[in-house]
């Protein structure tokens, strides 16, 4: 039950950090509640972490970042160490479950924020971030702050996953596992929806879509098919209608049809089954020994 | 908590001068009211000082409560969501958020004052309500501070510095008031700092007394093994019979990484029992030995008397984020019941003294690992409900599953190490807690947690399902029996009855939704 996952969970003091950083690693995410309603803060005393100078080092698109003063970089890190310090870390580098926007593409590719700005505006609500309202110089800020700590930071970046660490696994017992106690040939084939699947995904984000692959994370490329769970639902007449499943709770059921439409129904009206193919992933959860989930990972490595 | 006549007759001795003070003050809540809370208040942040979260009301039955309608609701305007927990005396409601505190006609949602802390880079990441004393209300604040505001007209009496905002520490909790003590915990994992209960006097706002549960800065030698952290960020509860404050604390620093603090680091994820007039530790009881998961055992620590295996007791009950459901005598920590109440994969067993066991392969490595509960927990900050008739302890649950990973690269400051959800599934469970068995289970509809829970004494559940709606439940069997889509429910619900009408207070987003009878059936269920 995909849909109900991020408004609960972005609501919650921790739940929504502990998934928030969902598969792309890079993207500027934020999960916390509240959002950006202070007046802009006076500037703080203390040297710290400000610095007079713009990023020294930037990556390709941004190659004529702007310089920032100490003073907006120093207005930035007191708006971002209140509203978004608690997911991305006081230094922007990772906290609870947001991910590290010092080793964020998105960040890589904002120049004015614009990109950074439009994440902030309208948050991630399919991350568990919420959108934020501050003006466009609190934003202005803290831009200013996140490119600080971005060209700050260091080699070896702090709470990231590489590729290489994800290295362990043995490619043929993840077969084995694959075809075998695992069950994942009943519905997945190396050549079929799985075919070059590592040319697509690596590294964490291949990691995370094996475990638990969420139609709704994929803003990327698109993963192995069939992973939408489908709804059929019988009317008092006895007709059925079977569609997509576009929501569900304990009262009300919707799918969207064959013809495109968004239709809904009391669920105390109509009988409805729900073929949800991701359940299998769930139940494997319970099943898998570290081994196994690092074998299988090194297997679809193989599949390039 | 029922408290027994002699409890209250000591209680009444222990609280004489206050009584006193506060008798000039015909409106305030004097300690009295908090030990025995009236039905049309809700002065402390559980309901009464037991942490049960269940109120006597029974104008609301699992008969009418499909008649339930909107009385009245209150928009803050701001786009922050309610996570705290409203409290109501004199006929007032209070109800925060980061920076803000409002009081609202307990019996129309019209607001009677607004206050604004000034703008500050403590977290804003959540706030869990005030407390409410005499005249006084107190807020603390994401920079540490406790304000004091006299409870009529929101106008500053006082502000005191509780901890340092610039070292990592900030502060969301909703204070306990035990006589003329003010109890705040603080917050703060990203850095390595001691985690710190502050008792400060009620009248002044002058600290009384600070208990850390790691190693205080400067001392020499380590009980907590090199551990910093353990901050106590929830609101705790009192046994005025044993006067004793029983308050859980949180997860060691450096959080995912454990390789600088050896050994159980207590008292970090624990329950510890203090006492109120000095902040001594008179016992503790760890949760999770050598935390690596960032399992807080701040849960609520909810206090019964009852039976066990046949013996009268006065245990503490726990519903604990590392999964397992914990009955302690509350008398000496001595464990009685460990049992998983959701999915666990983490330990080895449980030990001898009913701690749950470490498991070093579990630890967060490079290559990652898969670990049930992931971060969030298996329950979390919203609070669980014990409903005595039917000996059930409802929580809401989930079954979810991380992958934590950590190197020597991440260093051994704060976080140190990165976590991912994989997977979860929301349920609310009715625990049997003389078995700690699943009497029932209902699903939530949804991955994440979800609201905090009510039991009233007339059969009926309060809460939210992980989705949009606010749901009444019957507490025997966990049938729904009543529901409004007003959004997900961010709070734990509370009750109250004024001029002989009860209402329900939930929030959704940045607004309070009032739910009671209409008016021509709450006056017919009126008692007369």
């Amino acid at each position: 039950m995909p849909r109900s996952f991020f408004n609960s969970f972005r609501l919650s003091r921790r739940i929504r950090a502990a998934l928030a950083a969902v598969i792309c690693v890079t993207a500027l995410s934020y999960a916390a509640g509240p959002a950006l309603t202070q007046e802009a803060p006076k500037e703080q005393k203390q040297g710290g972490q400000a610095s007079p100078q713009g990023p020294k080092t930037s990556p390709q698109p941004g190659a004529n970042l702007p310089a920032y003063s100490a003073e907006q970089i120093q207005a930035g890190q007191a708006l971002f160490a209140g509203q978004c310090s608690f997911c991305h870390g006081r230094d922007a580098a990772g906290g609870e479950g947001g991910p590290d926007l010092t080793a964020s593409e998105l960040v890589a590719q904002d120049v004015h924020g614009e990109k950074i700005g439009q994440v902030v505006r309208n948050g991630r609500l399919d991350k568990g971030m919420p959108a934020f309202a501050p003006t466009d110089e609190q934003l202005a800020t803290i831009v200013a702050f996140i490119h600080d700590r971005k060209a700050k930071a260091k080699e070896g970046r702090r709470r990231t996953v590489d590729v290489t660490d994800l290295q362990t696994g043995n490619a043929e017992a993840g077969m084995r596992f694959f075809n075998g106690a695992g069950g994942c040939a009943k519905c997945h084939s190396p050549g079929g929806d799985l075919a070059s699947i590592a040319g697509k995904f690596q590294g964490l984000e291949l990691l995370r879509r094996m475990l638990y692959p969420e139609e709704r994370r994929a803003a990327g490329p698109a993963g192995p098919t069939g992973q939408v769970p489908t709804a059929t639902v019988t009317l008092p007449s006895g007709q059925t209608v079977t569609g997509k499943l576009a929501y569900r709770d304990e009262f009300t059921i919707a799918l969207v049809d064959a013809s495109g439409w968004y239709r809904s129904w009391p669920a105390s009206q109509v009988k409805s089954a729900v073929t949800n193919p991701l359940e299998a992933h769930a139940e494997l959860l319970r099943k898998y020994t570290d081994e196994d989930m690092h074998n299988v990972l090194a297997y679809l490595q193989t599949l390039r | 908590m029922k408290l027994g006549r002699d409890s209250f007759a000591l209680a009444v001795a222990l609280i004489l001068p206050s009584v006193f003070c506060s008798r000039a003050l015909a409106q305030g809540l004097d300690a009295n009211a908090l030990l025995k809370p009236t039905p049309d208040s809700w002065p402390i942040y559980h309901g009464d000082y037991s942490g049960q979260r269940h109120s006597h009301l029974t104008q609301i039955t699992p008969a009418n409560v499909g008649d339930l309608t909107l009385a009245w609701a209150f928009q803050t305007g701001q786009a922050t969501q309610i996570k705290s927990s409203p409290i109501v005396a004199n006929g007032i409601l209070y109800v925060s958020i980061p920076d803000h505190l409002w009081a609202v006609d307990a019996r129309t949602g019209s607001q009677i004052w607004h206050y604004t802390y000034p703008a500050n880079e403590g977290l804003h990441i959540g706030h869990r309500g005030v407390a409410v004393y005499k005249d006084s209300v107190f807020l603390t604040t994401p920079d540490d501070h406790l304000v004091c505001l006299d409870a009529r007209d929101g106008t500053v009496r006082w502000n005191v510095v509780l901890a340092d905002v610039k070292q990592g520490y900030w502060t969301s909790v909703a204070p306990l008031i035990v006589r003329d003590h003010v109890l705040v915990g603080v917050s703060g994992d990203f850095d390595n700092i001691p985690g710190m209960l502050k008792s400060l006097s009620a009248d002044t706002g002058e600290t009384q007394w600070t208990f850390y549960s790691t190693s205080q800065p400067g001392t020499q030698g380590s009980a907590s093994g090199g551990a910093t952290g353990g901050n106590m960020w929830i609101t705790g509860t009192y046994d005025p019979e044993l006067n004793l404050v029983f308050v859980g604390t949180g997860n060691p620093t450096p959080v995912l990484a454990a390789q600088t603090r050896p050994g159980d680091n207590p008292w970090t994820c624990s329950i510890v029992a203090l006492n109120p007039d000095t902040g001594k530790l008179v016992w503790g009881f760890q949760a999770t030995p050598h935390d690596t998961h960032d399992w807080d055992a701040v849960e609520i620590p909810v206090l019964v008397d009852g039976f066990f295996n046949g013996s009268p007791k006065k245990m503490l009950l726990q519903a604990s984020r590392n999964g397992y459901f914990f009955v302690l005598d509350r008398t000496s920590g001595k464990n009685l019941l460990t049992s998983a109440f959701a999915a666990v994969n983490w330990s080895k067993g449980v030990d001898k003294d009913g701690r749950p066991i470490h498991n070093p392969a579990k630890d967060p490595a490079r290559d990652g690992r898969l670990v049930a509960p992931d971060e969030g927990g298996a329950t979390n900050y919203r609070s669980p409900s014990f409903d005595a008739k039917t000996g059930l302890f409802i929580v809401s649950s989930r079954d979810a599953f991380g992958i934590y990973f950590s190197k020597p690269e991440h260093g051994t400051v704060g976080w140190a190490g990165a976590d991912y959800g994989v997977f979860g599934k929301a349920v609310l469970r009715a625990i049997d807690y003389q078995t700690g068995k699943i009497r029932w289970n209902h699903d939530l509809g949804g991955e994440g947690a979800a609201a905090g829970v009510l039991t009233t004494e007339s059969g009926l559940i309060f809460t939210g399902d992980s989705v949009r709606s606010v749901l009444a439940l019957r507490t025997n069997d966990g049938a729904t029996l009543w529901h409004s889509a007003i959004g997900f429910v961010g709070n734990a619900p509370i009750t109250y009855e004024l001029d002989g009408r009860q209402y329900v207070i939930v929030a959704s987003g940045g607004a309070l939704f009032a739910w009671a009878l209409p008016e021509h059936l709450s006056g017919q269920a009126r008692p007369q």
